[in-house]
Parts: C-alpha cells; structure tokens; sequence
C-alpha cells in the first residue's frame, strides 16, 4: 500500500506540474500573438462604415476597458490563474461579452460526438487489422487493405476530405457537405435528428477515420509480428494450442497495452477539435471555434480551449497511470 | 457468421439514416419560400445585440433584414436614384454652419411587436450609446454630438460640438450604419452592453423565425405587418421572399457545390476558378453580375499597392512612380483574376456613380498627363488596356467578349499605365539609385530590395496580384518577396509594419461622388508615428498640404454640392501626379446567384440594389425577388 501511495502521490505531482507548465505555456504564447482583438473588434465595427479618426481613437480606449485588457501580463496572468480555478475564462473578446466557457461548451458535444466516435471505429478497426495483419502474414486480403490503409495514412486530412467533399456532395451527392444537422430540425431525442446528426457527420467521421486508421494499423502490425516470435508463442504453437486462441489470447492480447495508452491520449486530445476537418466540413466543433478565435485575436478563447485540452490529455494520462498497475502486473511488479 | 451480422448492421443503420437524403433541405420550410444566402459562421449564435461590440456587424441577416435607419445609399447605383429615405421622410436639413442637423420621420413605422417607432427612439438610441462606451456607435456620438431631443413625435434635432457637414453619414447605410434602437425593449435593460437582446424586434420587413444554437444558420420570416415598415411602405404588393436563410456554407469549393445542388441562391464570394465551374456547369440556372465574362460585382474598393510613405525609400514620388511603370497591368489581371479584373487609374474604385462622375470625364486629362522622367515627360496613361485584355481572354471565352469598346471599359476598366522599363530607369536614376548589372541599388549604395504583404489565401485574388507584381519587380532588378501576413494583416497595416502590401486604402459610397467616406481621415491631422495604429484608411500615411487643402474645402460644402465632385476630381488629380499607392482594380467579387426558385437578381445592366450578402442594402434586393415559374 505504501508503495502505491508513493506512485500516486509521485503521479498526482506529475499531474499537476503538467498542467501548470502547459497552462502557464499556453498562456504566454496566445498573450504574445500579434493580433490584437481590440483593433479586431475596431476593424470590425469601422471597416465598412464612415467612421471619422476620433471616434476611432475612442473607441479604442473604450474598448481597451471594456476587454479588461489593461494592467501588466503578471496581473493578467494571475488574474487568469484566479478564474481558472473557478472554472472560468472570463468573456471572450470576439464575441463580447458572451463567456469563454459557454462558447466552448455549446461546440464541445459536437466535437466529443464526432471524435469519440470516429476515434473508437478507427482505433478498433486498425488495431484488428493491423493484428490481422501481423498474424497472418501471407493473407492475400489483409495484405491488400493493409497496402490500402498505408497508401492513405500520409494523405493529409484537407486532401480526403477534399476529395469525400467533391465524390459524395457533388459527382453522387448523397450526403451533405456542411454543418452538423438539417436546417430547422429541433435538436432532441427524435429519430429525425439522430438521422440527420449521422447523415451530417458521416463525411467528417470518414475522413477522420481515412485519416486515422494507419496509424493504429502499423503500430498494431509490428507489435504482432514481434509477440509472434516471442517465446511464450512459440511454445503455444508447439503445444498445440489453435492459432485462434493465440491470436486473441497470446498475440492481440499482449499487443494491446500500448495501444489502450495511445487511445487514452486521443480521447484526451478529443477535447482540442479537429480543425482542419471540422473547418472543412464546417462542423460546428471546438476545432473550428478554436480558428475563429485565432483568427480574430481572441486570446481568451484560444486559451480556453487549450487549457481544457490540456487538462484533459493530463487526466487521461493520470488514469492509465493509475489503471496500468491493475491491467498489467509487470508494472505492479515493479 | 461476423460477417452477416455486420452487414446486417450496417444494412439497418443505413435504411435508418437514408429517408433523411429525401426530406426538405430546410425542415418544415418549403424550399421555394425561402431565399437562401451565404452567411457567417456565428460563434455567439444566441447573441442580437447589434448595438454592443460583438454584434456590431451581425452578418446573419440581423442588420440585413431587421435593422433600419434614416437614410441608404445605393453602393451600385446613380445619381439621386442611388439615395433612399428608409425611416426619415427627407433628406438631412442642416443649418447654416452645419451644428445642427434636422431629421423628419416617416409615421406609420412600427417595431414586429406593435410598438410604434418614434423619434424617442432616436434620442434614446443616441443618448444610451453615449452614456455607455463601448457600445457600437458610442464613440462617434460622443465626438459629435452635443445635445439630441424630439422636437415633436416625427422630429430629430441633433446639436453637434462642431460643424460637420457630413454627420449625417453616421446614419446613412453603405453597408452599415448606426441602427436605431428600441427604446421599449432596452430601457428594460439594465446593462445595454451584456443583454443578448434574443429574440430581437425587428424595425425591418423580416423578423427572427429561427436560428441554429450551433452558429450554422439563422431564418428570417416576413413579418405578418410588413407594410408597417420604411420598406414596406415603398411595395405595393408583398414581397414573395417568405423566409430568408443565412447559412454557413463552408468553404469557397463547398459554396461552389451547394450551389450547383441547388442549395444556396446567394453567393458573397468564391475564387475565380469556382465562378468559372458555376458558368461552365450550372447551365442556366445562373446569373452574375455581367451577363457573362467577366461575371463579376465590382465592389467600391480598390485593392492597391500601397507604400508606406514613413519607411525610405517609398516617400519619394519618383520611386512609387517608377514602381508602377515597371508593372504589366495584363499579367496582374490575368494572374489573379484571369482576366476578369476591372482595372483602375484613379485612386476612386471603377463602380457606381464614379464611372459618370469621374472615370469619364477625366480620361482627357489622363491622356494628355504628361510625366516628368528626368529623362523629359512621357505619357504613361494607356487608354487601350481593355481592349487588350479582351483579346487576351477572347481564346477561352469567345463571341461572350463585346467588341464595342465602351462596353469593354466598362468590363474591364478604363485605363492603366503602360509598361515602361525605360521609363522607371530614368526616374529611379532621378531618385539617385543606380544599377549594379541588373540589381538596382539605392542611393546609400545598398541593394534596393522590397518586401511585398500580402494577407494570403482570405484573399487569393489579391495574394495572386502580389505575386506576379513581385515577380515583375524582381526581373526588372528589385528583389522582392511575398511577405504572407495572415491574420495579422488588418494590424500590420494599420500599425505600418510594412514596405509595401496589396491591400486597399479607398472605399466610397459607390453610390455618391463625396470621397469623404475615406478621403477625412487622410488629413495630416491623423497621421501617426512609425509605430503607433493609424486610424482605418490611409494606411499609406500619405501627408500632402494641397490634400489637407482638399479635404477642408469638402468639408465645408453640403454633400449634395456640384462642388463634391470637382473637389473629388482634384483629389484624383494630386493622386495621379503624387501616386500614392497605386490603384490596381475593383475588388471584383465572383458572386453568381442560383434562378433555380428566385429570379429578378440586381445585374450591371439593372444595378437597383447591391448584391453582397452583408450589404444591408441587400434588403432591396431581397424584397424585389420573384418567385421562378
């Protein structure tokens, strides 16, 4: 007991370091960006009208108030520690004065939808054959489809789906190209809507798992053909025992380990959107609110997503630190 | 056994999900009552607030449709044709030296709640705005405004701190204005900077019927009392436009798409080649601005290259002189709009009034405008442009090209410079550069070398122009590169953190002579420090007394004045001599319109109304459509 008490206190240190670390991180690098949401905002109310320089200069000043943007980055900063304990990131500056956190979470189910989801079927259908693969080595089939998921893994995410865009919305346009669900439908429990989220996320979730699926694949594959000739195999095969059993009880088994630490790590990621693809498809997502905020200089919001990102990867890893020990008695052990 | 099962799954989940690809595109709306344009995506969908600072340019119809003010001027149109009292009954009264300005209302407005608009409404309007900085015309207001009352239920007087001749512009819509306020619905509120303002009432023919919590769309619906609007009043019968849905379509290659399926009638913006699919492939389900080649809206800004006046060696007239003549006008409209520019000489963009008030009228003094090299004076004024360009697009387009060259000057601008490297020697030579074989030096002996800004894909037209101009520059020995700015542009621009950048530093009325709408904030009096944010337009920091001398007499001259556009010509003068920046185009916005359910689209031939998605002069538009047979 001792001993797991020293882990996880070691492990609860480690947490809260990285989190600190990465929070403090994200913080200087979005309050260094040279976009400056006031002259944004300026931009933007003055751009298309007939605005005389003076009402210009003063608007500037309101709006630096306004933004609560004055005061040295320590205050900032620290003031910004202060609200983040109280699950607070203050108003966004592009959206003014709706808070940071009710912008994150009116995008956050979208994206927690779509990622979760596509990232189970990839994760499940790689690892299967990529275990496949590395089993069966001279099967015609898994040779095929792993030269087909090898062929795709480099396509970069605007490229698929670019090319799901054009195939599915415009030369055979069965399903739509844009948004998260039909125009006018109540969001609820309805067979409606949940048909309509799936039509209106089937492209995005393919290109996710286009894009997705080689990685767990070729990591799977040579975790296999290593186990494969690992002493315990060898003698399983020796002994008789049918190739179904080692595959699943022996190889796959064995192999999936690491690969339940890296899903850990992507579900923990899920949190930070997929920007390109939700961009692309103009899904409603953390991803794409994350651009916006880029784009316009807020800061508050580049940095609310970040912090939750960051805090969730550092949560998922504390779990599978603390699940290791029970899923794998090498690391008990130890 | 695996197998089936799956297949079996995979079977019903599609059986399942399939019957959506059959239902309306919008549910419960009839496709052929709605209107369907191009919007934004909102990040704060549940905010109406156009009055605070996260609403104050509401691209999702709420400015467009529920929004109005005094006054609208026609960006595309001419003349007193261009001009429209919405909410006032007349134009603006001034006094004598221009401190008080009268405004008579129209009777019989009401708000979509029934309350009756009054000029209580604008005192409250103004007055809370004032009170409460940071609001969305607060500033302004502030500057200007002295005192406001209501003289009478349908009567404004606006006392002002000093003359200004042109306030009335601060309600007066290009593309926005100061909106009107509800008075019965904010005097409610007790911070009128944090109230979402949802649902809003709506002083304009359409009303909010639904929106998207997500940010993707929001639908408008005619209101039931549309007579009882500046609008309305105008129709004689309703309009046919039942429901008008912004939505979020994507990605320029997504809107491109939509609209080939029929699934977005109005388009803000698309890249060249996305026009091209549309005019190739859309058969005729489509109109453009121009009935064919060049397709596109210019809008009443002129992307230019701009120099900045406080870096060396751009101060010096000769170098921006000698930087225009080393440009091949024909390369930069072909490259980044592949043909399908609207060149421009003047620093006034080619559209709406300015081709009678100004691109007309001054071609014989462009003609006969005579250069001082150094090496003696050359003509540099190319009235032929147009035509070339037509022949070089005529190859793909065909007998779509007119001959008759008015038509094509007005398709393809005017005029421009002609390519005179000799020219641009001399001049540089005057300026004390000299060349080392062929990388021209400056007078200190060092490489002249420049860095060119552009903003990047948000505007691949303008990152196109920039390139090929670099290019040019470069054969010609000045080594330029392409400085990408990216978001950072708006900022980099206006805190003068650049050599030179394609960008534009003009933008007009379009619909009336009076350069004011950015001529004022070019006067001396505004220009900043190397370092310090430069007020929106003269991103240039161009400092010139005779301009300071123009931009008084304007000020003092009523805006209807003949006199407008003789100062507006002189201003044109002193920039064509002085050059600035140098004016390239129009923006040209490829922004084709689907027929398929509406049809009566504003065109070049028949400019009623703008087009652009965001204009609030889009309402004019939206209320003129008729429904396709």
């Amino acid at each position: 007991m001792d001993g797991f008490a020293k882990y996880l206190g070691r492990r609860l240190f480690q947490f809260f370091l990285v989190i600190f670390l990465g929070v403090s991180l994200a913080f200087l690098i979005t309050n260094l960006s040279p976009v400056d949401p006031v002259e944004q905002s300026v931009a933007l109310m003055t751009n298309f009208g007939a605005t005389d320089p003076r009402s210009v200069e003063l608007m500037r000043q309101a709006l630096q108030e306004l933004y609560g943007l004055q005061g040295s980055m320590l205050d900032q900063y620290l003031a910004f520690w202060g609200r983040v304990i109280r699950g607070d990131f203050g108003p966004s500056l592009s959206a003014f004065p709706t808070p940071v956190m009710s912008l994150i979470m009116s995008a956050l189910p979208w994206t927690i939808g779509l990622l979760t989801l596509s990232l189970v079927i990839t994760w499940t259908l790689g690892n299967l054959l990529g275990a496949l693969a590395g089993y069966y080595r001279s099967n015609l089939l898994l040779k095929l489809s792993g030269a087909a998921v090898m062929a795709l893994h480099p396509v970069p995410a605007y490229i698929i789906g670019l090319c799901l865009l054009l195939a599915f919305g415009f030369i055979w346009p069965i399903l739509p190209i844009s948004g998260g669900a039909q125009m006018n439908l109540q969001p609820g429990l309805t067979l409606d809507y949940l048909r309509s989220l799936i039509v209106h996320g089937t492209l995005p979730a393919l290109t996710l798992v286009l894009v997705g699926l080689g990685s767990w694949f070729i990591s799977m594959r040579s975790l296999v053909s290593n186990i494969v000739t690992d002493d315990h195999v060898v003698y399983a095969e020796l002994g008789g025992v049918s190739s179904n059993k080692i595959f699943s009880q022996y190889v796959a088994r064995n192999a999936l380990l690491p690969q339940l630490t890296g899903l850990a790590l992507s579900l923990g990621n899920v949190f930070g959107g997929a920007v390109i693809t939700e961009f692309l498809f103009n899904y409603p997502g953390v991803g794409r609110l994350m651009i916006q905020g880029i784009y316009r200089g807020d800061y508050a919001l580049v940095l609310g997503v970040t912090t939750i990102s960051i805090i969730a990867v550092a949560v998922a890893v504390f779990i599978i630190d603390l699940i290791y020990p029970l899923i794998d008695p090498r690391v008990r052990l130890s | 056994m695996l197998l089936k099962k799956l297949a079996a799954a995979a079977f019903a989940i599609a059986a399942t999900v399939m019957p959506v690809a059959a239902q309306d595109f919008i549910a419960g709306i009839p496709r052929e009552e709605a209107l369907i344009i191009q919007g934004p995506a909102a990040q704060n969908a549940e905010w109406f607030n156009l009055w605070a600072p996260g609403g104050g340019a509401s691209n999702n119809g709420l400015q467009q449709l529920t929004a109005d003010t005094f006054w609208f001027i026609n960006p595309d149109g001419t003349g007193d044709a261009a001009w429209t009292n919405a909410l006032a009954s007349d134009k603006p009264i001034y006094n004598e030296d221009f401190t008080e300005m009268t405004v008579k209302l129209k009777e019989g407005i009401y708000w979509s709640d029934g309350v009756e608009f009054t000029a209580d409404d604008v005192v409250y309007t103004v007055q809370t705005q004032m009170a409460n900085p940071g609001m969305g015309w607060s500033a302004p207001f502030t500057v200007n405004v002295e005192s406001v009352e209501a003289t009478d239920r349908n009567t404004v007087v606006f006392t002002l701190n000093a003359p200004n001749s042109r306030f009335h512009t601060l309600f007066t819509v290009r593309w926005n204005a100061a909106w009107i306020m509800p008075k019965h619905v904010f005097e409610q509120v007790e911070d009128p900077l944090t109230y979402n303002n949802n649902p809003p009432v709506s002083l304009s023919a359409y009303q909010l019927h639904s929106y998207d919590s997500a940010g993707n769309w929001v639908i408008w619906k005619l209101r039931d009392d549309w007579e009882r609007t500046s609008i309305g009043m105008t129709l004689s019968e309703a309009p046919e436009v039942k429901y008008v849905v912004y939505r979020n379509a994507g990605n320029p290659d997504a809107r491109v798409i939509e609209q080939m399926n029929h699934n977005l009638d109005v388009i803000n913006d698309i890249a060249p080649e996305g026009m091209f699919t549309i005019a190739r492939d859309a058969g005729e389900n489509t109109k453009y601005w121009f009935p064919g080649f060049p397709f596109a809206h210019p809008d009443p800004t002129l992307p230019s290259v701009l120099f900045n006046h406080q870096r060396e060696p751009f101060a010096d007239k000769d170098v921006r002189w000698a930087l225009a003549l080393l440009i091949d006008i024909r390369s930069v409209s072909m490259g980044s709009y592949r043909g399908a520019a609207n060149l421009a000489a003047l620093s006034t963009p080619p559209t709406g009034t300015a081709i009678t008030d100004y691109y007309v009228p001054m071609q014989d003094w462009l003609a006969n405008f005579e250069l001082d090299t150094g090496d003696g004076a050359i003509k540099p004024y190319d009235p032929t442009i147009s035509e070339q360009i037509a022949a070089l697009v005529k190859p793909q387009w065909g007998d779509s090209i007119p001959s008759d060259t008015e038509e094509l000057k007005r398709m393809f601008g005017f005029g421009w410079w002609k390519q005179d490297p000799a020219a641009a020697t001399a001049l540089l030579q005057k300026a004390g550069f000299s060349k080392n074989g062929n990388q021209w030096l400056k007078p200190d002996g060092t490489p002249f070398t420049i860095k060119l800004m552009v903003e990047g894909d948000n505007i691949p037209t303008l990152a196109r122009a920039g390139t090929i101009i670099a290019q040019q520059w470069s054969m010609e020995g000045i080594q330029t590169t392409v400085d990408v700015a990216g978001p950072t542009n708006g900022q980099r621009l206006g805190g003068g953190d650049f050599d030179v950048a394609i960008y534009w530093t003009v933008e007009t009325w379009g619909g009336h002579p009076d350069l004011s709408f950015f001529l004022e904030s070019y006067h001396s009096d505004f220009i900043k420090q190397p370092g310090e944010t430069q007020p929106p337009r003269n991103l240039t920091r161009w400092e010139d007394e005779r301009l300071d001398a123009i931009i008084e007499a304007n000020r003092t001259v009523n805006f209807d004045s003949p006199e407008v556009a003789q100062l507006g010509m002189d201003y044109l003068k002193l920039a064509v001599e002085e050059m600035p920046f140098i004016p390239l185009m129009a923006y040209n916005k490829f922004a084709p319109f689907d027929t398929t359910y509406w049809t009566g689209y504003p065109s070049a031939a028949d400019p009623y109304s703008a087009s652009g998605p965001f204009w609030s002069n889009l309402r004019y538009m939206i209320v003129a459509l008729k429904a396709a047979q």
